[in-house]
Order: C-alpha cells, then structure tokens, then sequence
C-alpha cells in the first residue's frame, strides 16, 4: 500500500472521529490541508485576510458537518477542496466584479511557498498535476482557470475571450477529459 | 424543454468546475437525487477537478486560524453559554404564547324574528333581560379584547428581549470569528462552584462577558468584572443577572490588561467599585 493510500485512510479516520467530536482529530486534519487549502483560497480570493476568514469557516463545517461525509462518493481531499472551493466561489460572487479585478492582479503575484509542504507526500503530487495541467493546450488551460480560480460561469468566461459559448464548453469538456486520461490510474492514488 | 440523460452527462464536468448558471446547477442536482450513475460519474469529475487545487501556490496560514478554530469548536463542542440562553428563552416564550386568543369570544346571535312586531304584555321584560345580556356579551367581549391586548404586549415584549438576544449572539459570533481574537473561560470558585462565564475580546480590546449559573445578586449589589495583572485589578463594569443566573457584558479591555491578564468577577455594591472589596465568584486564573 502506497503512502498516500495510508494517508487517504487516515484521512477518512479522522473525519468519523471529527464525527463524533474528537477535537484532537480536526486539529490533525486542519494541520495536514492547511497550507493546500489556504494557497488556493488566496489564489481564489486574491486576498489573505478574506482567505483566512473562509478557512476557519471551512473548518468549522467540517466539525458540524463530517458525519456528511461518505467515503463511498469520494475522498477526502476531494470533499475538502470542494468545501473549500464552493465557499470561496460564494464569496467572490457575493464580492463581484470588483474584487475580481484585485483577484486577477494579485495572481500575477508570486505566493508566499510554505517549506512545509516541499518536504511531503502532496509535492510530488502537486508535480504531477502541474505537468498534466502544462500538457493542456493553452485556451483549454485557460478557460479551466477561469471557471476554477476565478468562479466564472461558461457564459461569463465566453464574455470574457469574446468567445462563442459552444467553444467555451467544447474547451471545459476536452480540457476536462485530458486531464482525466493523462492523470489517469494515478487520479486513485493521488487525492 | 425537459432535459434528457445525455444533457445532463454534458452538465457533469462544467458542474464539477461551478461553472453552470444558477438554472442549469438547479436542474442538475435535483437530476443527480435520482440518478445513481450520473451520480457516481460526477462524483469523478469532481475528484479530478479538485486535483486542480494542486496548481495554487501552497501558502502557510497565520498561526492564528488554527487557534480561532479550536476555540471555537471546543466552544461548540460544549453546551454553548449563548445556546444554553437562547433555548430558555425560547422556552420562557412557548408557555404564554399557548394561551388561544380569541377562542372564548362568545357568537353575537340575531333573534330570529323582529321583536318590534311581537305585541306582548312581557314586551318590555324581553327587552330588558335582551338588554342585559346583549351588557354582558359587551362586557365579556370588553374583557377579552383587553386580555388580547395584554397578550400581544406580552408577545411583544418576549419578542423583542429575543430579537435583543439574537443581536447579542450576532455580537459575539462577529467578535469571536475576528482575527486575532481571543477567548478566555472563567470557571466559578467555592463560591459558586456552578457558574461558568467565558470572555471573548478583539485586538481592540472590544470584550464580550457571557456568565451562567451564578448565585442571584441579593438587592443593592451587582458583579463586576476585573482585569488583574500582576497583583493590580483594574475595574470593569458591572452587570446583573436574570433569574436564572444568566448575565452578559459589554467592556472595553484596558490596554494594559491586552497580554496576560487574569480575568475575575466579584460581587460588589450596584454601583461598581475601584477595588475590589467582595469575594470572588469567577476567575480565569487556575
């Protein structure tokens, strides 16, 4: 068994022990997805202070809500970063459009890498879906980051390149389906 | 247009990516209650595009999240102060409220024929006893209208202390999920061994006191709250408690006080004193 199997189990403990109230559990799991989940939030927000507002507030809905979880839809790093995902895009639509401007600058802005993570597991992880996403042709990149990072709709992002929405949604879906295949067998280890 | 199986195949992927309009989002997920394998395959493109998080930089959180979310389900974990008082209001509320307003009002019947046209020698006894009565229907309704009235004002009156309770708990919940805020629980002495109370305060210093279980204060006396440092209490304000020994507080933490401070509540005259001059009843101090 591969460490990041282990490491999924384990995952999957702690949320039955967050269940039934361990605090020690959340703790644990707090300090495991911290640095992936804060990262993407600031990518999502453009702005740590809003970040850090979401994240105690992701964490908070795991304490009430880890009894939702159920292990047989998926993972859960993918409950988490969905969690973590849809509350973000909340915000930035609850934010609109200016803050959306302020986003956009603050990713030209390289983020502050934590040391913490280079020494685990998720860095080769992270390589992997970083080399899948470069073999992407650029509009296809392009149009995920935007549906992903910036929460815009298929007919936002279409406004956006100026593009018909049919080509936005054949981009999402053949982006979507490379990734797919070029991560392939290693999508059941990774996440 | 209704949509068909395949339609929704076509949803899958820009759902996993949230880049559905509200409709469409709508229409899909009320399609994936009832359809196990459209389900199960969304439940994989939501697994790849949560992979797509690895593109973000990883950065380092202040160590301070980490800390407001432990206290803040250790706070959940037990009975909550705020929830504790919220479900005794809600309680206070239920039992006046059962009281059926309007379900005695007597029917105002019409006689059946008119008595002007009916000439009898009992005339003007009929008239009289109708008199009567249609008096004391008056009076009966006169009775119950004023009773409605002080049952709406009583209404009124439980209303408004709960929306005031709702406010307080907004207060505390936007002061204790501030960054860099912090909570302290105060935990009762001999003296009253039941009472609980717990502080929370912003890097401002803007604090919230929230106390239950103390003893009721006897007539000319009232708590008040301490901020020792060192061997030096400086005076907080005073506040009272309801019947159930339930109180709060709004305070300003001196700034000395910010780092370090010992939190203590003493009972003292109404007023509020310099120094404290009763027993303590509530200490953060161990």
């Amino acid at each position: 068994m591969s460490g990041v199997q282990t490491e999924q189990i384990l995952d999957v403990e702690l949320l039955h022990a967050i269940a039934s109230g361990d605090e020690a559990a959340l703790a644990r799991l707090y300090d495991q997805y911290r640095v992936i989940l804060f990262g993407l939030l600031v990518r999502i927000l453009g702005s740590r202070e809003e970040a850090e507002d979401i994240l105690q507030e992701v964490f908070l809905q795991v304490w009430r809500r880890a009894a939702d979880f159920d292990e047989k839809r998926g993972k859960p790093f993918t409950w988490l970063v969905t969690l973590t995902r849809s509350r973000a895009i909340d915000r930035l639509r609850q934010l609109g459009a200016r803050q959306r401007l302020a986003t956009s600058a603050a990713q030209d802005q390289p983020g502050e890498a934590s040391d913490a993570l280079k020494d685990t597991v998720r860095s080769e992880q992270r390589e992997i879906v970083q080399r899948a996403l470069a073999e992407l042709p650029e509009d296809q990149r392009r149009t995920l980051q935007l549906a992903y990072f910036e929460g815009l709709t298929q007919a936002e992002i279409a406004a956006k390149l100026d593009s018909p929405l049919g080509t936005v949604k054949t981009r999402m879906r053949a982006g979507m389906t490379k990734l797919r295949t070029t991560l392939g067998t290693q999508l059941e280890a990774i996440g | 247009m209704s949509m068909t199986h395949e339609n929704y195949k076509e949803l899958m992927i820009a759902s996993a990516l949230s880049a559905l309009d509200a409709a469409d989002a709508r229409d899909f997920q009320a399609h994936l209650e009832t359809c196990a394998e459209c389900r199960a395959e969304a439940n994989q493109w939501d697994a790849t595009a949560a992979l797509l998080a690895f593109e973000a930089t990883p950065i380092e959180p202040s160590p301070l999240v980490r800390e407001r979310i432990l206290a803040a389900i250790h706070a959940d974990n037990r009975p909550s102060l705020s929830s504790q008082a919220s479900q005794s209001v809600q309680h206070d509320q239920r039992e006046p409220s059962q009281g059926r307003i309007g379900s005695k009002v007597i029917p105002f019947e019409r006689p059946e024929k008119n008595v002007r046209s009916a000439v009898s020698p009992y005339y003007a006894i009929a008239a009289s006893v109708a008199l009567v009565a249609l008096a004391i229907s008056l009076f009966v309704i006169w009775q119950q209208n004023r009773s409605a009235k002080n049952e709406v004002a009583k209404l009124s009156s439980e209303l408004s202390e709960t929306q005031q309770q709702l406010a307080h708990e907004r207060e505390v919940l936007a002061l204790i999920t501030t960054p860099g805020s912090r909570m302290t629980e105060l935990a009762g002495t001999n003296v009253a061994p039941g009472a609980h109370a717990m502080i929370a305060y912003d890097k401002n210093g803007h604090a919230m006191l929230m106390a239950k279980g103390l003893p009721a204060a006897p007539a000319g006396k009232a708590y008040q709250l301490w901020y020792i440092m060192g061997s030096k209490p400086m005076p907080g304000r005073v506040f009272a408690t309801d019947t159930n020994g339930n109180g709060s507080l709004q305070d300003q933490v001196p700034a000395e006080a910010m780092n370090g401070a010992v939190f203590a509540i003493t009972l003292e005259p109404a007023g509020g004193v310099q120094s404290p001059t009763g027993a303590i009843y509530l200490s953060s101090g161990a």
